[in-house]
């Protein structure tokens, strides 16, 4: 269901939009916050991804990332609402009204620890300190030419995942309630 | 070479948080990765210990991220920090166990385990860091963790404790924050070695000496704040009774005295360099430091001795007895460099003030925890720790009521229970400074033993209240018999009280938790009769903690030190 057929622009009034098999997004927002949203969320997503690949030498990182991150998703559920975020974008069953996203987001938090956790405990491997760093220099790529691969990105992707799962699970428990 | 062991008690703690979090979906396993990741970070405090302290004690520098100091993290591990991780263990190892059957099922599905973990992380970390802002992060991460379990249950009466304890506790780290940036602004560093290394020559390094006094006077005032001394102890007696029993031991037995640890940390080994600290620092804190020390044994002991259920009690008794453990350090620093005979050395006054002090924390947090515990078991049990619906319960519990005789007795100070050598150390620092004309020794040492007979009445009164006499109306509807759930394999005739029918699970749950508390009966009695291994690590301890010299140079060791192009290999 797309949810463009239930009537856009009427104001009906049944009882309550949220529940039920209708999303009802149309009834509480308007036409121009719905296409802002439409049109900064993938903006919004993709400066939260250049800033968390560059985080490790430049201003950025995997918090400020995963913070845009979760800006983008509140925006959806303020204007597009619960129901919407889970059925049509994430493809989730919201027949019996759970917020069942909550839980993905909470696995989203435990491998973001995972991955931030292993990316240090890796140098004591190779005999080094906990939390060392690599850096490899690739020369002679094609279109990019020269490229840095630094091995902090992965303990910036761990903090990405943690902080997102984190503040989305605060974000959709305190929502629920 | 960095030796990984310096660092492994922070990783196994933070591991085992973690790998909780992932066997969430199953209680069973998540249980069995808790308990198990106490027993590892019990062991690998126990390889530190050896390899810091009892093969000649040493100073172990190690570099996080392989940049060398003072521009990365350092962590150092010394006697100091082995013999605070070795309290941290025992007790982390206790609380984990009773915890595990002690806490109902969804609250450990819910996020009892990662907490407790994380919050033992965070106490490694500060135990273990050798920079003040790294300092800073590990107290956040122990706090963040005692937030959520201090308002674990819920309650109405919880959130206000929890409220309480939260918003005073930002208001410190603030406090601690502009502090640090201060000392920055001022002595240009945050590693602690270097710190301590301007500070003891300030016009080599142009580093301005006013304004350290009073940023350390801030430091001071937050770190006070976490050890729940007078006139920083109101979040105290709510936040203990609101947390779950387990909880509550960790908190009074071991995050207690991380602030002890900081202050010793801070004001013996960094502030301490060279003749200005003498003259300036200690002059100053000392005195401040025994007031609040006085206060702390007067109020908690008097507050205790007025309380009427267990856990109120036993609250305000921890004021008091972080009391006992401040005073020494305070009459340490009064006349830090009169020479006395300790531990077959001649030894500084501050040396034995801190030894003192360890040896004192330690005795607490066994003692402390342990009373804490059975007063948990008594509300599994019973359903309250109210002194009037309580009495009798030695007839029913006899274990429970013995372990709680042997912690009461402990803090008492009996012989040959750690607890007399710890009260026999502070008094011995006190009367070695009377001796030594330090004015107001006499003082502390009064106030010493007034508290001391304070902590006679109210332990007397617990002990009377709850075990003693005859069975009340109440132990008598929920223990019509003796519980005999222990040795008899679980088959005992008991009626589970709270948790309502006498199953099976219930008499193993209860079964686990005597035996917790019966250990550590035995660990007060046995480390009493072998007194001589802490009194020696705690020797070491105040050695380490006063040696400041061999703490900067050991961090600054070229032997040691990562090559200076830093963590780009």
């Amino acid at each position: 269901m797309s949810g463009a057929d239930a009537g856009a622009g009427t104001a009906e009034d049944a009882p309550d939009a949220e529940s039920g098999p209708s999303l009802g997004y149309e009834r509480h927002t308007t036409v121009i916050a719905r296409t802002v949203v439409r049109v900064t969320v993938p903006i919004i997503l993709l400066t939260a991804v250049a800033l968390l690949l560059q985080g490790h030498n430049q201003p950025g990182g995997g918090f400020i990332g995963a913070v845009l991150t979760a800006t983008a998703f509140v925006l959806v559920y303020v204007v597009f609402g619960q129901a919407y975020l889970q059925s049509d974008l994430l493809g989730l069953d919201t027949a019996d009204d759970t917020h069942r996203a909550v839980e993905y987001y909470r696995w989203l938090f435990t491998a973001g620890l995972v991955v931030a956790l292993a990316s240090g405990l890796v140098p004591l491997a190779f005999g080094f300190p906990f939390l060392t760093q690599a850096v490899a220099m690739l020369e002679g790529l094609p279109l990019y030419g020269h490229m840095e691969v630094a091995s902090a990105f992965a303990f910036d992707l761990g903090v990405y995942f943690t902080v997102v799962g984190g503040l989305l699970t605060v974000l959709g428990e305190v929502g629920t309630e | 070479m960095a030796s990984p062991v310096v660092v492994a008690p922070i990783l196994v703690a933070l591991a085992t948080a973690v790998l909780t979090l992932v066997t969430r979906f199953d209680a069973r396993a998540q249980r069995a990765t808790s308990v198990l990741g106490g027993v590892a970070y019990f062991a690998v405090v126990a390889v530190l210990f050896d390899r810091v302290v009892l093969s000649g004690p040493t100073v172990v520098p190690y570099y996080v991220s392989n940049w060398p100091a003072p521009y990365g993290i350092t962590l150092v591990a010394d006697a100091l920090s082995a013999f605070m991780l070795g309290l941290a263990a025992v007790v982390g190892l206790a609380a984990v166990v009773f915890g595990s059957t002690y806490v109902d099922e969804f609250g450990q599905r819910l996020s009892y385990h990662p907490l407790f973990h994380f919050m033992m992380a965070g106490v490694s970390g500060a135990f273990l860091t050798g920079d003040l802002f790294n300092l800073f992060v590990w107290f956040e991460v122990m706090l963040m963790s005692s937030y959520v379990l201090v308002l674990f249950y819920s309650g109405r009466e919880h959130t206000r404790a929890a409220l309480n304890y939260v918003v005073l506790n930002l208001l410190a780290s603030a406090v601690m924050l502009v502090a640090i940036g201060g000392l920055y602004a001022t002595t240009g560093t945050l590693n602690m070695a270097d710190m301590a290394r301007r500070l003891a020559d300030p016009a080599a390094y142009g580093v301005e000496l006013a304004p350290t006094l009073g940023l350390a006077s801030l430091l001071l005032a937050v770190f006070a704040l976490k050890a729940g001394v007078v006139p920083f102890h109101f979040w105290v007696p709510a936040a203990y009774r609101a947390a779950p029993a387990p909880v509550t031991a960790v908190l009074a037995g071991v995050v207690k005295k991380v602030g002890v640890y900081a202050i010793i940390r801070l004001f013996f080994t960094v502030f301490a360099g060279g003749a200005y600290a003498n003259t300036a620092t200690f002059a100053y804190v000392g005195p401040i430091l025994a007031l609040m020390a006085g206060a702390s044994i007067v109020y908690g002991g008097v507050g205790a001795v007025g309380r009427d259920d267990v856990d109120g009690l036993l609250a305000f008794s921890s004021v008091g007895q972080v009391g006992f453990i401040v005073l020494p350090l305070g009459v340490g620093m009064a006349a830090p460099d009169l020479t006395v005979a300790f531990a077959g050395a001649e030894r500084t006054l501050a040396a034995l003030g801190v030894a003192a002090a360890l040896v004192y924390a330690f005795n607490h947090a066994l003692a402390k925890s342990l009373l804490f515990l059975a007063s948990g078991t008594l509300h599994a049990t019973v359903g309250t720790t109210r002194l009037d619906r309580l009495g009798g319960l030695a007839a029913r519990t006899p274990l429970v009521a013995a372990s709680f005789l042997l912690g009461g007795l402990s803090l008492i100070g009996v012989p040959p229970l750690v607890g007399f050598f710890g009260k026999l150390l502070v008094f011995r620092t006190a009367t070695e400074a009377m001796a030594g004309g330090t004015p107001g020794a006499g003082v502390a040492l009064a106030v010493a033993l007034g508290g001391a007979v304070l902590t006679i009445a109210y332990v007397t009164r617990a002990w009377n209240a709850v075990f003693w006499g005859e069975p009340s109306e109440t132990v008598r509807t929920v223990l019509p018999e003796r519980w005999r759930g222990v040795g008899a394999g679980g088959d005992a005739a008991t009626d589970g009280g709270t948790n309502g029918g006498g199953s099976d699970a219930t008499d193993r749950a209860l079964a686990v938790q005597v035996t917790t508390l019966v250990a550590l009966a035995l660990c007060i009695v046995g480390f009493g009769v072998g007194v001589e291994f802490v009194v020696d690590a705690a020797a070491h301890a105040a050695h380490a903690a006063t040696d400041t010299q061999g703490y900067v140079s050991a961090v600054f060791d070229p032997a040691t030190q990562p090559g200076g192009e830093g963590g780009g290999h």
